[in-house]
Parts: structure tokens; sequence; C-alpha cells
């Protein structure tokens, strides 16, 4: 520490240059991790949210709700299976909404109708106004962003293309699906809209999207073996198989990979560039009777002090920026994933400046004799 | 035994097929308060041995002794705590800590064995009045003139109080004046302190203020002068 101090207060411009490096990329590395975290949720919130721990699709679906159509009946026998606590079905369908009576074409709002049973362990909390209710077929509770619309409570909505008409009676908080802000309604109102047309149930009585399990340790097979037709996929499975979430996250993390990368690259080169010029000072320390210990905790401390300083101007940078981006961004902080990613870099900086410390450890002290420059 | 003494230390280079002999049969004693002078043409030898000397080079044959302790006992750690407690070097000129301040140089020699105490700080500052840099504590090399960054060297050589101080070529660089300045600084001081010196130089103006004067031509040491050297 006492070299590295010493060493950043002479050098200020050098060490402020490497530092702006690092504050940019974490930065940038906050922002994507943030912009990560808002679109999965965007994406996939519902099923973050819902406490299950399995999802059962119908058979060749691919863990996709697009594709699964199965019987609701379904959930009695799975009840019946060892460690399945508890079944709840549920059903998904994109529309448009559109106040009642509205005229003018920019009120329409891109929505996800989902369907539930009241009471059941996929309903949310409500934060405002009342639950749903089995029979109460018009009433719907809605994602509270909905309210930036002009939404409110008792507010009727249509949805476009059916003849339906939906109450907003109450409002929940962090659920959309799809990237869509997400209604729910009753299973038997969904069921009106997803299967307007006739024949499109394709026979199945009481027909839902999937069937969400609650238990531990329940056993695949047997669920497999003992119901026809089905396929079984963990939670996270499940939201995998949403449309896009994989490619998404995988864009993001991809690019924080990069990041990452770069930072430990840019890092390396600079200290050992740096400790290359000092060589002929190093050895002279050496001489004197510096041990590696004494030369490699000065680098490694630098390089400590220079990454937690700039991760720590990105933290703030990025809060800062948080605040003058866009309401409707999917931008969300979680401060867990910020100091994840900051351990992160941090550890990697650290490690960047070993290569260092191995070039110390090889310099001999000889070449501080017999120099006369 | 304290002081230096070499006993019939060689050191060979492999060059291809032959063998080179950069030190031959090498025996010298300087006690304490004794200050050495080692004189030669580049090429002599003179770097390969102060470096075994310095405890930088373990020599082919024969033994090196310091303060009683044979050299060729001990691992490489060792070496180096051993040069940081026994042996004060004072190399060229640009060989101080360019962003270390000269208080700091001297501090510096103390942060590698630990921490730095009151009584460091203190006796730092007490060197430096010594060779007359008082009012140069906050300055940095760069800000010294050849003569200033010398005298730091040799106050920071005295630093952990070693009882063998080593100078390499330490008026190169300098101007007639300046160069007998640093040397009869370090003569008076070392006399002072009881320590054992050597110097090795190419400067024959600076071989009154030794006590002995050694010559090495091509690797051979011999006793060339001993007198009374001016103080």
């Amino acid at each position: 520490m006492f070299l590295a101090l010493r060493e950043f207060k002479h050098a200020k411009l050098r060490f402020i240059m490497i530092g702006m490096i690092l504050v940019l990329i974490s930065w940038l590395v906050f922002i994507l991790s943030g912009l990560g975290n808002g679109l999965s949720a965007l994406s996939a919130a519902t099923f973050k949210n819902m406490d299950a721990d399995y999802v059962i699709f119908e058979e060749g679906s691919r863990h996709s709700m697009l594709r699964s159509v199965i019987s609701e009946d379904l959930s009695k026998d799975l009840k019946r299976l060892e460690h399945v606590n508890e079944a709840a079905p549920m059903g998904s369908q994109t529309a448009v909404v559109l106040r009642e009576n509205a005229t003018s074409e920019d009120e329409k709002i891109d929505v996800s109708l989902l369907g539930i049973n009241p009471g059941t362990f996929l309903e949310p909390e409500v934060i405002e106004g009342e639950k749903l209710v089995q029979g109460n077929d018009q009433e719907v509770i809605v994602n509270d962003v909905l309210k930036n619309q002009g939404i409110d409570l008792g507010d009727t909505l249509e949805i476009e293309g059916t003849d339906e008409i939906i109450k907003v009676v109450g409002f929940v908080e962090n659920e959309s699906f799809n990237h869509l802000p997400a209604i729910f309604m009753t299973m038997d109102a969904w069921r009106k809209i997803h299967f307007a047309a006739p024949g499109s149930d394709m026979g199945v009585i009481n027909p839902v999207n999937a069937i969400m399990l609650q238990g531990e340790d329940i056993i695949l097979e047997d669920i497999n073996q003992s119901v026809e037709g089905i396929e079984t996929a963990t939670k996270q499975e499940a939201i995998n198989g949403i449309p896009g979430y994989t490619a998404e996250n995988g864009t993001i993390m991809m690019m924080l990979g990069f990041l990452l990368a770069i930072s430990a690259f840019v890092i390396t080169v600079f200290f050992y560039v740096m400790t290359l010029q000092k060589t002929n000072q190093f050895g002279i320390l050496k001489a004197i009777g510096a041990g590696n210990g004494f030369l490699g905790r000065a680098v490694v401390s630098q390089v400590f002090l220079l990454a937690v300083i700039s991760i720590g101007v990105g933290i703030l940078l990025t809060y800062g920026t948080a605040m003058i981006l866009p309401e409707g961004m999917p931008f969300a902080l979680d401060p867990k994933l910020v100091i994840s990613y900051a351990i992160v870099l941090l550890v990697v900086s650290v490690l960047s400046s070993l290569l260092s410390v191995r070039k110390i450890t090889k310099i001999d002290p000889l070449q501080a004799i017999g120099r006369v420059e | 035994m304290k002081g230096i003494q070499f006993e019939n230390v060689s050191k060979y280079y492999q060059e291809g097929e032959r063998k080179f002999t950069a030190l031959n049969q090498v025996s010298i004693s300087v006690k304490p308060g004794e200050f050495a002078a080692v004189i030669g043409p580049s090429g002599s030898g003179k770097s390969t041995f102060l470096s075994i000397a310095g405890a930088l080079l373990q020599p082919s044959e024969g033994n090196v002794i310091i303060n009683g302790t044979n050299l060729s006992d001990l691992k490489p750690r060792e070496l180096s705590k051993l040069r940081l407690d026994q042996i004060g070097f004072v190399l060229q000129t640009s060989n101080l800590v360019p962003y270390l301040t000269v208080f700091d140089q001297l501090l510096v020699v103390k942060k590698m064995k630990g921490s730095i105490t009151k009584e460091d700080k203190h006796f730092a500052k007490d060197l430096l009045d010594e060779v007359d840099l008082a009012d140069k504590l906050t300055k940095y090399p760069d800000q010294l003139s050849g003569g200033e960054r010398q005298r730091t060297a040799i106050a920071r050589a005295l630093m952990n109080n070693p009882n063998i101080i080593l100078a390499d070529e330490p008026t190169a660089s300098l101007d007639t004046q300046r160069a007998f300045e640093i040397v009869e600084l370090m003569a008076s001081g070392l006399k002072a302190r009881n320590k054992a010196a050597i110097m090795v130089t190419h400067d024959e103006r600076l071989l009154k203020y030794c006590d002995k004067v050694y010559q090495i031509i091509d690797g051979n040491l011999t006793l060339l002068d001993e007198q009374i050297a001016i103080r």
C-alpha cells in the first residue's frame, strides 16, 4: 500500500486514464445487467413470481404455453400423486384492450390475458381493490402499470376482436408475461376469449394451457407415466420456454461476458506494460532487500484500489442513469445483481494483475549493479 | 568475524564452448571501519565482484562471509532478508524510486521489513539532516541535483543500520567537486558508524579517501595500496 498510494499520487494522469476505462466498463456492465433484469422481468415476471415448482404442458409443446392445450380435469389426477401438494391451471392469450366507448386510436393497449382459478396459488396479491371471485367472469385484476395509460378501478375495457367487456376491480404489482402487462381473469372468461372459434379447443374438455404444480421432490417419471399426453417442466424450464426469453438473456449475458473479458485484458496489459517499464526500478528495490511479496502486494493493492474506486464510481453513475431513463424502459437494477457483478469485476481485475506479479518475481536484482547511465 | 570476507571466490560463466572466468580465486577482507576501493577497467570483473559481495549473485567456488554468515548456506528468501538487514547499497544517481519523496525513499526500506515507527521517522530525519537534505524532505528525485540524489542514496543505505556498505560507481555522472563531496561524506559517515565499506569505481581521484585500494584485472584482485586515508 505504501508504494501503491504514492505512485497514484505521483502519476495521477496515468491512473485516472486507466481508471476511466474501468469506470466506463463497469458502468456499461451495470446498465446491461439492469437492462437484462428488466427485460427478463417483463418477459417472465408472472412465471418468476408464481410459487410453483413444476409446470405440466401438453406433450410435444416444448414447454410453451402457446403450443399447449390440456384439460383442467387432469389437475385432479395430478393432485392425487405422491409429493404433489397443489395443482392450479393457467391459460394465456395476447390481446389488445381499449377503454369502452373510446374513440381515439392511441388508447389501445397490448396486454397478456391470463386465465386462472380465483383463490389458487396463481392468483397474485392485490395491492389495491378486490380479488377475483369465481363466477364473476367480467371482473379482472390488472398490472398497475396500466395506470400510466389512465386505467382506474371500476373502468370497463373492451377486448378487441371480441364482444367481451371486462371490468377492472383490482391492481397487482410487477406482473407481466410475454413482455406485456398481465390481466388476470377467471378461467371461464379466458376460455370464452381464447377458444372463441368453434373447434379451436380441439375437443379438450375444460381446456387450459398448462397446470402448475406445487410440491417438493416430485418425481417427473411418475407424472409422465401416470398421466397420458403431457410433458413436465421445471419452473426454470418453463421460463426458458417463454418466446424470446432465452435469446434475450443469452444476448445480454454474452455482452457481459465480453465486457468482463475486455476489462481483464485492458488491466492485464496496462499493468504489465507498466511493470516492464519499471523493471529496473523493481530490480533496485530488490537489491536493497525488497522481497517478491512486498513488490507483488504493491501491484495487487494498486489494482485493487483502482478497481474499487472505479467500480464505485460506475455504480453511482448507473444509479444516476437509472433516474433519467424514461419510465417505460425495461430497466430494473437489482442491488443483489449489482453487488455480484461488482465483485466479479473486482475479482477479474485483481486476477489480471497476477501476470505482472509473475513478471516481478522474475526480475533479477542483479541488474541494479554495474549500470552506469 | 565482523565485516565481509571473500575466501578464494571464483565465478565462471559459460560462453558457448568456452569457460569464461569473471573472478579468479579472489580473497579480500574488509573489517568494520574500513573503507576499501576496488578499481579496474570495464570488463575486469568489478560488477561481478560487487554483485557477489552484495549477495545478488552466487559464486561458482569459494565462500563469502558477511558478518559471520556464510552466504552459500542461504536460500533466496534469506538472501533478500540479509540484503535488507546487513547491506546498504549506494548505486548510481538514477537509482532512486521516481515517485517517492526524499523522506519516503528512506521510509520504504523500513516498510519492506514491516511497519514504520515514530523512531524510524526520527532516524530518517536525522540521517537526512546529516547529509544536509533537511530542507528537501518532500522533494522528488527529479527535483534534486545529482549530488543531492546521491546524498539521498547514502542516507537510504544507512537507514537499516547495516554492517556493510557497498557503493557501485557512486560518483558516476557527477562533476569533480560533487564527486569529492559525496565520497568525503561517505568516508566520514562510515567511519563514524564503524561500517565496513567497499566502493567500486573507475575514478582514481577518489582513492585518497580510502584505507585500502584494490585493483581488479581480468578477474584477479590485487592489493594496490594501503594508506592513511584522508578524512
